[in-house]
């Protein structure tokens, strides 16, 4: 079957979306739509997915940070197996001070990727089960992913770099290793290997 | 005799212990660490220990060009690293609005499944290793390096192949490739009843694997179980066929599909997946003569390479799952924001600490390589 | 039979100029000999690298030939092999296995991230020159080196043995404090690992001029005294089968 923004099924899922106040949405192909909705809007959605529209698979959930706007947007990719169409819902949230509800209780799969989101944007979210640290054990720096922290600048300050040795290369050299062919004896006119063959 | 001050080490003494297994363990897959405590030889509960293989692959690449993040992202899936180069593509060419060349799209395709088969290769060696038989690994090995011949001589790594660039593919065939490419594939598919021979009728390996890591359908669902892991459980449902990217859509292949959701299952669907792989393999090589045309279409200076604003989602069946990428674009020459969805993230955190809770311990390793879990997805 | 008692069982310098005695040396360069031909390597995957060892270790390139084989243990094995690029967190794993390990023991870096960072120089992530931490005996640059890169490296590591001049283990007890103070710039003041690098470099006899120095008495102040490790790993809130007893 083949599923387009005017089949009869994205015809009822868009009817069943209107229920849900405030809420946009747009077909950005035939099998992604692009939901933006207010924040306090997203777990009636969610629900509404899941319960009647077979929305069982949590894709992922993408935060994107918008220091500019002082926000950050939370992307939940919700994926159907009956209708097969991705809905991506997107509500924003103030960055300051951070705090967002947690969906554990409809889909156990958000409990990995909001405490990823916690680890790398420093988001909390409400309810989630494991708000510890997983990847960043070792990490007391502020939330990396956030786009204020520089991470070349980082770098810099903490580590120091290999000094260059032309003495290594001639080691390699003496020993009959080394760089055998140079820029200028490769020439892009010289016939390729596979040419003689055909 | 027991000297009068004695005292026990584990007061009060109890059965219980806690067991660190890996990072440095032979039954760990890659650099990964599982915390298990264990009652006799049976799992109580257990954590995941991850982030030894952390790079910060996101943010490394909201600091470079687009182009040049192509050869950062096969690194993310070391064993499978094709659909990560491809998945990545795909969502450049969605955000430029760039349409490939059908010739690109069937070389793309032809080294997915390249990439599976040498993927599927390597799970069976070590799938069959924690169960004590290392023949698979040995020969699953030697084959798989067939394939990575072929990488080579169209690339020119074995491991990362840095091939596909958005809009296309680097190069065109060699003269003779595809005779070659059919010619391993005879080779490999002559090598599939030694397999069975050796493996998927050994009785050790049947009555090891039958049974261990069960899972069933409505878990699966639950947990977000994706790729071979989720047809083991009976549900039959795949990227490639059901949410179509590339030129699959014009490919006649099957599905397979097991009930039973456990380790056996699992590695039945896996052998099952490597014949529709040769399959598909055998389709693109026959018809590859016929489609001509660029190789890649016209990109801008990928230097000063403006994407318009926007985001996309794609996502590919790469050999453990469905692997997503979430790509923001905000009319720069870099990424905005970049969400690598690994399909491992999944498999190797929480259905593996649900899955190893009441197994035993010998199962643990069993059960982590039969969900055939990559550690570098979960980290990033 | 009393001529033996002149052979020097180990002798950590050559003898320089012609002593007279031929048989000065004869044990060490045996030893020398017989070490660099059985290498047991740890099986530690740090790194996207380690894909590259299963074909160089089974059939096709098959290191085993030249006495190269896995080991799963630190404490039997003599080559540390650095896969590719380490993260902050593999890093303090590998510095603590690579003290466990007896001596003589040997530091491999593979790949280029190993080197300088390779291609994840900007990364917060991962640590860069890995010499600054540990004592490296090679390195084998590449991404990724192919199977018989690795298997040359090697092959260039044995000879080195055979000949003595890999000695870098030396090094770390000799220059401890320099390899200390770059680990705690990295992990903080409060590193420390469970380890008494500097006893047993008294105990061999290997204090150098950088064993000691600001940083060691830095690790001093700090220092819990070492006791065995108590297996904690905060598993009390994680769920309990019902039908196991607490």
């Amino acid at each position: 079957m083949k599923l387009s923004p005017t089949s009869n099924l994205s015809a009822s899922l868009e009817f069943l979306l209107q229920e849900i106040s405030g809420l946009r949405s747009q077909w950005k192909s035939p099998r992604r739509l692009r939901v933006d909705l207010q924040a306090e809007t997203l777990p009636a959605l969610i629900e509404l997915l899941k319960g009647r529209a077979g929305f069982v698979h949590l894709s992922a959930i993408s935060c994107v940070d918008w220091p500019a706007q002082n926000e950050f947007e939370l992307v939940y990719h919700l994926w159907s197996y009956e209708v097969k169409v991705l809905v991506m819902a997107h509500i924003r949230i103030p960055r300051d001070p951070g705090i967002y509800l947690s969906i554990y209780d409809l889909y156990r799969p958000a409990a990995f990727f909001e405490r990823d989101i916690h680890e790398m944007f420093g988001l909390f979210f409400e309810g989630s089960p494991d708000m510890g640290k997983f990847i960043l054990t070792e990490w007391d720096g502020p939330p990396p992913m956030r786009k204020e922290f520089d991470g070349e600048a980082w770098v810099m300050n903490q580590f120091d770099w290999q000094d260059y040795q032309p003495g290594w290369l001639k080691d390699i050299e003496a020993k009959g290793g080394g760089i055998t062919t140079r820029p200028e004896d490769v020439r892009r006119d010289k016939p390729k290997p596979w040419d003689e063959q055909s | 005799m027991r000297p009068e001050n004695y005292q026990s080490v584990n007061h009060p003494p109890s059965n219980e212990f806690e067991l660190f297994f890996g990072p440095n363990h032979p039954g760990i897959e890659g650099n990964y660490a599982l915390k298990v405590r264990v009652n006799g030889d049976e799992v109580t509960s257990a954590r995941a220990d991850g982030g030894y293989l952390h790079r910060g692959f996101e943010k490394l690449m909201e600091g470079r060009l687009w182009i040049q993040n192509i050869a950062l992202v096969p690194r993310i899936c070391v064993p499978d690293p094709v659909p990560m180069e491809v998945c990545y593509s795909l969502a450049i060419e969605e955000l430029g609005g760039i349409e490939v060349p059908e010739r690109a799209q069937w070389i793309r395709v032809m080294q997915l499944e390249l990439s599976r088969i040498a993927a599927h290769l390597f799970t069976f060696g070590g799938h069959a290793a924690t169960t004590g038989m290392y023949t698979p690994m040995f020969w699953g090995i030697a084959d798989r390096d067939l394939i990575l011949d072929l990488f080579e001589e169209l690339s020119g790594g074995r491991v990362y192949h840095i091939f596909n660039i958005p809009g296309g593919v680097r190069r065109d065939l060699p003269p003779g490739y595809l005779d070659r490419v059919s010619k391993t594939l005879d080779y490999i598919e002559s090598r599939l009843p030694d397999y069975d021979n050796l493996l998927f009728t050994n009785k050790v390996f049947v009555h090891r694997a039958t049974g261990v890591g069960v899972l069933n359908q409505e878990q699966a669902l639950e947990w977000a179980v994706t790729g071979p892991n989720l047809r083991a459980t009976g549900l039959d449902f795949d990227v490639r066929r059901d949410d179509p990217y590339l030129v699959y859509d014009q490919i006649e292949f099957d599905v397979p599909v097991e009930q039973a959701g456990d380790a056996w299952a699992r590695a039945l669907v896996r052998r099952s997946e490597l014949k529709e792989s040769l399959r598909i393999l055998r389709q693109v090589v026959a018809k590859l003569p016929s489609v001509g045309g660029p190789i890649r279409a016209p990109i801008p200076n990928p230097l000063a390479w403006n994407l318009p604003a926007g985001d996309v989602y794609t996502r590919v069946e790469s050999s453990k799952g469905e692997l997503a990428y979430y790509v923001v674009s905000n009319g720069g020459d870099k990424p905005y924001r970049v969400h690598v969805r690994g399909p491992s993230a999944m498999h190797a955190v929480q259905v593996l600490e649900n899955l190893v809770t009441g197994a035993r311990i010998e199962d643990v390793a069993q059960i982590m390589f039969s969900l055939d879990a990559c550690p570098p997805e979960v980290d990033r | 039979m009393s001529t033996l008692k002149n052979i020097p069982v180990v002798s950590h310098e050559k003898p320089s100029g012609g002593t007279g005695n031929l048989l000065a040396n004869v044990f060490d360069e045996l030893m020398a000999f017989c070490r660099s031909r059985s290498l047991f390597m740890l099986h530690y995957c740090t790194g996207c690298g380690a894909i590259e060892l299963p074909p160089a270790m089974t059939s096709r390139f098959d290191m085993e030939r030249l006495g190269i084989q896995p080991m799963v243990t630190p404490r039997q094995a003599d080559i540390l092999l650095v896969t590719g690029y380490v993260s902050t967190k593999t890093l303090k794993r590998i510095i603590l296995t690579y003290e466990q390990m007896n001596s003589p023991k040997y530091v491999i870096g593979i790949c280029s991230c190993t080197v300088n960072g390779g291609m994840y120089w900007q990364s917060y992530a991962t640590a860069k020159k890995l010499n600054d931490y540990l004592p490296v005996d090679m390195y084998i640059a590449g991404c990724m080196p192919r199977p018989e890169a690795v298997i040359h490296g090697l092959r260039e590591l044995m000879e080195n043995i055979k000949k003595g001049e890999s000695d870098n283990w030396r090094d770390y007890y000799r220059r401890y404090d320099h390899y200390l103070g770059n680990q705690q710039r990295l992990f903080g003041e409060n590193w420390q690992t469970p380890t008494d690098i500097i006893g047993e470099a008294r105990h061999y006899d290997l204090m150098g001029p950088e064993t000691l120095g600001p940083h060691t008495a830095l690790l001093e102040q700090h220092q819990t005294p070492l006791k065995p490790f108590e297996m904690t790993l905060g598993l009390a809130d994680l769920p309990v089968r019902k039908d196991e007893p607490r």
